[in-house]
C-alpha cells in the first residue's frame, strides 16, 4: 500500500477525480486503503466519525440495526461513491452502519486530519464541502423516491 | 350531367325550385331507398329524425339561444329553416350512440365471434348546415383518414345523400365566421338549398344531386338570383351571436396549460358532459364487454363515451385526469389545439351547441377571449 | 339505380382472436407470464414494444404489452401483473385456456434504427416486460451493437421478474445487467435503492454522449431518469421511452389514450424523447 497507490486512487475516483493535484498529495498523505472483508463493518453507529471513504471497488451496504428484526439495509453504495459525510457535521459521530457486502476496497481519509487541513485552507473546505452536498442531495433524492414505492400495486378501483 | 327533356343538369348549376316542390324532393328520395331525416319538433326542440312530410318540419318556427338557455319561438312568416342548430348532431346517425360489434359464444375450441352484420341504413340528411357539413368532414378524417379506418363509420357514412341548407338566419351562439366554417356551405353536399322570401335556391353539388333534382320541375337560377343568396349569407355572416379569435389559437391555449383561468372554470364546469354529447365533433366512444348470466354468450358493444367522466383515464386503479380543471382543459384543448395536431383541423366549427347546452352557461369562446387577454407570453413574469 | 350499400361485417379490427394459453409461469406473488398460441396456427409476428388487447370471455379486455417471444415454439409471451379486475382473471388462467387477442398495436423501440450505438436499457418494476423483446431482440442481433447495458429496478427481490433469465443474462460477457431493489430482505446482497441510482456506475464505462436509452416504468422514475440521462449528456433524440394510458380500441378512435396530441395506443406507445417531453411535464394531462 503506497503513497503512489493511493494517489492513483485518488485519480481515478470520481469524488476526487478533477481536484488538484497538490490537494490530491496533500489528501494522499492523510489516507490508505483498506480491504474490508464481506459483512465486515466500515463504520458503526454511535461511533466517532474519523473516516471519509472512498469506494474503489466492492458494494457497500447503509444499514440500521433494529431491535427484533436484526440490521436492515437501507441503501448501497458502490464503486465510485462515497460513504460517510458525518466527519463533517458536528457532532461526528456515525448516525447508522455501513457494511460491506462482498470484498469492498476503499480509500480511507483520516477525517481529524482532513478537518483540520479544511479549516487551514478554505478553498480545500468549499471544494469538499460542496462535492459531499452534491452526494448528499441524491442520496436524499433517492431516498424520497425510495419512499414513494412506486412498484407497490396500485389501490384497489372501485366498480365503475 | 344528366338530361331530362329539354334541361341539362351538372353540378355547379343553380336552380329555383318552388317550396312546395320539397315535397317532391323527399318522395324521390324515399322512393330510392333512403329514410329522410331532418329537422323537427320534440319536447321544445328542434331535433333530428325522420320526416316524411313538409309537414313535419318546424316550419314557422325559430329557435332562441344564449349560454344554458334554448327556447323555441314562433316566427311571423312560414320559413321552413328559419332557425339554427338543436341539441342533435348528425354524428349520432355516422357514429351510433350505442352499437353491437358482435357477439360472441362458446365452443370447443374457446369461443367464437359472430360480428353484426345487418346492413346499416341508407339515410338522407335533409337540411345540413355549412357547419355541420364541416363537421361531417372532420369525423370522415377521425375515422377514415388515420392508418385505421372504422368500418361502423365507413359503412354509414358511404350511403348518405346531403341536401344541404345555407343558414339565412345566425343563430345566438353561432360563430361559424369566426371558424371559417360557413355560413357558405363547403363542397361535398349533394344539393345545397338557399331559402328567399318565395322560393329555394338548389344548387347541385354532385351528378347525384344533379340525377335527383333532373325529377323535380325547376327553373334555372338567374345571376340575381346568386346575388340575393350572396347578400343573405354575408347578412348572416356579419350578425353572428359570437366571435371568437382563432389566431393562432393552438400556440396560445399550449402556452397557457397552467392557466388560472382553467380553474376558475372548474369552479363553474359541473363535468355533466353535455357538451361532448352536443358537439358534433366529439368522438369519443368506449368498448364494454357483456355476456349473460350464464356466462354461454358475450356481446361487444361501443359506446359513446365522454373525456369528462373520471372513469376515462382510469390507469392503475386512478385517473390520470382527476380535478375537474384537468378534465375541462383536456377537453378544450383537444377540441382547439391538439386537433390541429392530429387531423390538421380545428376540431371546433362554431356551432354553438356547447355554449347553449351548457347547464352553467359555460361560454368557450370566452374563456378563450379570457385566456388570450392574460396570455402568458404578454407577462414578463415567466410561469 | 343507386346501389345498395354494402353490408360489410365489422372484421377483426375490434374482434379478438382465440389463442391457446400453452404454458403459465409464476413471476411474482401478483405476476405471471402467459405464454400462447393462436388457434388458427398463424404465425404471429410483431415488434418489440408493442402490445396487444388481451380478452377475456365475457369479462373484458387490457392492453398488455408483448413480453417476449418463447426461442422454440414461437409463442407469444405476456406478463401480466393482477391488479384489477380483468388482470386478476388473466393471472388465474391454466394452460390449455383460450384468451382473446387483438393486435399488435403501436410502435414498438426503434432496434433497427440505432444499430451501431451502444445501447441502455433502463426498466422499472413490470416495465421490464416490454423491453425483454427488445433484449431478445439486441442479443439476437449482438454484432450490431456497442455495449449493451440492463439497469433494473424492482419492489424487493421477491419481485424480480424473469429472475431464471436474469441470471443467464448477467452470466453472459456481452452483456452488462445491474440489478437493484427498493428494500432488500435477508438474503438480498445487491444494491439497494432506486434503479437512478445505478446510473454512476454505468457511467463509469459507457459513452453516455453515444448511448441509446431505452425506458419503461412509472413515469415519476420516467421523468426523474430523463433528468438524470440528460445531466450526463445523453442527447435527447437518444431517449425513447414507452407510455401507458386507459384504452379501450386500441386502434386510434375511441380517444381514451389521450395523451396530449398523441394516442398512446397508435403514435405510442414507444415515444423519443423529444415528441413527448413537454407534456411529461404538465399535471394530470
Amino acid at each position: 500500500m503506497s503513497k503512489a497507490e493511493i494517489l492513483e486512487a485518488l485519480r481515478q475516483h470520481p469524488f476526487t477525480h478533477d481536484m488538484d493535484e497538490a490537494w490530491k498529495e496533500s489528501l494522499a498523505e492523510i489516507a490508505r486503503l483498506q480491504t474490508y472483508v464481506p459483512d465486515t463493518l466500515l463504520l458503526r453507529e454511535g461511533r466517532a466519525a474519523d473516516a471519509f471513504f472512498l469506494i474503489v471497488d466492492g458494494l457497500v451496504a447503509i444499514e440500521m440495526f433494529v431491535p427484533e428484526r436484526g440490521s436492515l439495509r437501507l441503501q448501497t453504495a458502490s464503486a465510485g461513491e462515497i460513504v460517510g459525510w458525518s466527519w463533517a457535521l458536528p457532532p461526528y459521530r456515525w448516525e447508522f452502519d455501513a457494511r460491506a457486502l462482498v470484498e469492498t476496497t476503499a480509500v480511507v481519509l483520516d477525517a481529524a486530519q482532513l478537518r483540520a487541513r479544511m479549516s487551514q485552507d478554505c478553498a480545500l473546505a468549499a471544494w469538499i464541502l460542496s462535492r459531499l452536498l452534491t452526494v448528499v442531495a441524491g442520496r436524499l433524492k433517492a431516498t424520497r423516491l425510495q419512499l414513494l414505492d412506486l412498484y407497490a400495486p396500485p389501490p384497489e378501483r372501485r366498480p365503475a | 350531367m344528366v338530361s331530362l327533356g329539354s334541361r341539362t343538369l351538372t353540378p355547379g348549376q343553380a336552380w329555383r325550385m318552388e317550396k312546395t316542390r320539397l315535397q317532391e324532393l323527399l318522395d324521390a328520395l324515399r322512393r330510392q331507398g333512403y329514410t329522410v331525416i331532418g329537422p323537427r319538433i320534440r319536447d321544445g326542440a328542434i331535433i333530428y329524425d325522420e320526416i316524411q312530410r313538409l309537414t313535419d318540419l318546424p316550419i314557422g318556427w325559430t329557435d332562441e339561444q344564449e349560454k344554458g338557455y334554448y327556447r323555441l319561438k314562433r316566427r311571423e312568416d312560414e320559413t321552413f329553416f328559419g332557425f339554427a342548430v338543436g341539441p342533435h348532431s348528425w354524428k349520432q346517425f355516422l357514429h351510433p350512440p350505442i352499437f353491437s360489434l358482435g357477439q360472441a359464444r362458446r365452443n370447443g375450441q374457446g369461443f367464437e365471434w359472430t360480428p353484426s352484420t345487418d346492413p346499416p341504413p341508407r339515410y338522407a340528411f335533409l337540411g345540413v348546415r355549412a357547419c355541420e357539413l364541416h363537421a361531417i368532414a372532420i369525423l370522415d378524417r377521425v375515422f377514415m383518414g388515420g392508418p385505421y379506418v372504422d368500418p361502423v363509420y365507413r359503412a354509414r357514412r358511404e350511403a348518405i345523400f346531403l341536401i344541404a341548407v345555407q343558414c339565412t338566419v345566425a343563430g345566438g351562439t353561432c360563430f361559424c365566421a369566426s371558424m371559417g366554417t360557413g355560413p357558405k356551405a363547403p363542397p361535398g353536399a349533394d344539393l345545397v338549398l338557399t331559402e328567399l322570401p318565395d322560393v329555394f335556391i338548389v344548387e347541385i353539388g354532385t351528378e347525384r344531386g344533379a340525377a335527383l333534382l333532373a325529377e323535380i320541375p325547376c327553373t334555372p337560377a338567374t345571376e340575381a338570383d346568386r346575388s340575393v343568396v350572396e347578400a343573405r349569407l354575408e347578412e348572416t355572416a356579419r350578425s353572428m351571436g359570437r366571435q371568437l379569435d382563432a389566431t393562432d389559437l393552438p400556440a396560445l391555449l399550449y402556452r397557457n396549460l397552467e392557466h388560472p383561468r382553467w380553474e376558475e372554470v372548474a369552479q363553474r364546469c359541473l363535468t355533466c358532459g353535455n357538451c361532448t354529447m352536443v358537439c358534433p365533433t366529439c368522438f369519443c366512444f368506449t368498448v364494454e364487454d357483456v355476456s349473460d348470466l350464464a356466462g354461454a354468450q358475450a356481446e361487444r358493444v361501443r359506446r359513446w363515451d365522454s373525456c369528462f367522466t373520471t372513469a376515462f383515464t382510469y390507469t392503475a386503479g386512478r385517473p390520470i385526469r382527476q380535478s375537474a380543471k384537468a378534465r375541462y382543459r383536456q377537453w378544450l384543448t383537444h377540441k382547439l389545439a391538439s386537433w390541429w395536431d392530429q387531423f390538421g383541423t380545428s376540431g371546433c366549427v362554431g356551432c354553438g351547441r356547447c355554449i347553449t347546452w351548457c347547464p352553467v352557461g359555460i361560454d368557450l369562446t370566452e374563456e378563450v377571449h379570457a385566456i388570450r387577454q392574460t396570455d402568458s407570453a404578454l407577462t414578463s413574469e415567466r410561469r | 339505380m343507386i346501389s345498395q350499400a354494402t353490408s360489410s361485417p365489422v372484421p377483426n379490427l375490434f374482434l379478438p382472436s382465440p389463442f391457446q394459453v400453452t404454458g403459465v409461469r409464476r413471476e411474482t406473488s401478483d405476476t405471471i407470464t402467459l405464454r400462447l398460441r393462436p388457434l388458427d396456427g398463424e404465425v404471429f409476428s410483431f415488434q418489440p414494444g408493442q402490445f396487444n388487447m388481451l380478452y377475456l370471455f365475457g369479462i373484458g379486455e387490457v392492453p398488455i404489452s408483448i413480453s417476449g417471444v418463447h426461442p422454440r415454439t414461437h409463442d407469444l409471451e405476456h406478463t401480466v401483473r393482477a391488479v384489477g379486475y380483468v388482470t386478476r382473471a388473466l393471472a388465474r388462467l391454466r394452460r390449455g385456456d383460450v384468451v382473446g387477442v387483438r393486435g399488435p398495436f403501436g410502435h414498438g423501440w426503434p432496434l433497427e434504427e440505432v444499430r451501431g450505438h451502444s445501447i441502455l436499457i433502463l426498466a422499472g418494476g413490470i416495465g421490464l416486460a416490454p423491453l425483454r423483446p427488445a433484449l431478445q431482440y439486441l442479443l439476437a442481433h449482438r454484432p450490431n451493437y456497442e455495449q449493451i447495458v440492463l439497469l433494473y429496478g424492482a419492489r424487493t427481490p421477491a419481485d424480480l421478474l424473469y429472475q431464471p433469465e436474469l441470471e443467464r443474462w448477467r452470466g453472459r460477457l456481452d452483456l452488462q445487467v445491474f440489478v437493484t431493489v427498493d428494500r432488500g430482505d435477508e438474503l438480498w446482497r445487491g444494491h439497494i435503492g432506486v434503479v437512478t441510482t445505478l446510473l454512476p456506475l454505468v457511467e463509469r464505462f459507457l459513452d453516455m454522449r453515444r448511448a441509446v436509452v431505452l425506458m419503461c416504468g412509472p413515469e415519476v422514475m420516467l421523468r426523474v431518469a430523463v433528468r438524470e440521462l440528460e445531466d450526463r449528456g445523453v442527447p435527447a433524440e437518444q431517449i425513447f421511452l414507452s407510455l401507458e394510458r386507459n384504452m379501450k380500441c386500441a386502434v386510434g378512435f375511441c380517444g381514451h389514450c389521450q395523451f396530449g396530441p398523441a394516442f398512446i395506443c397508435r403514435d405510442g406507445p414507444v415515444f423519443p424523447l423529444p415528441r413527448v417531453r413537454s407534456l411529461l411535464e404538465i399535471r394530470e394531462l
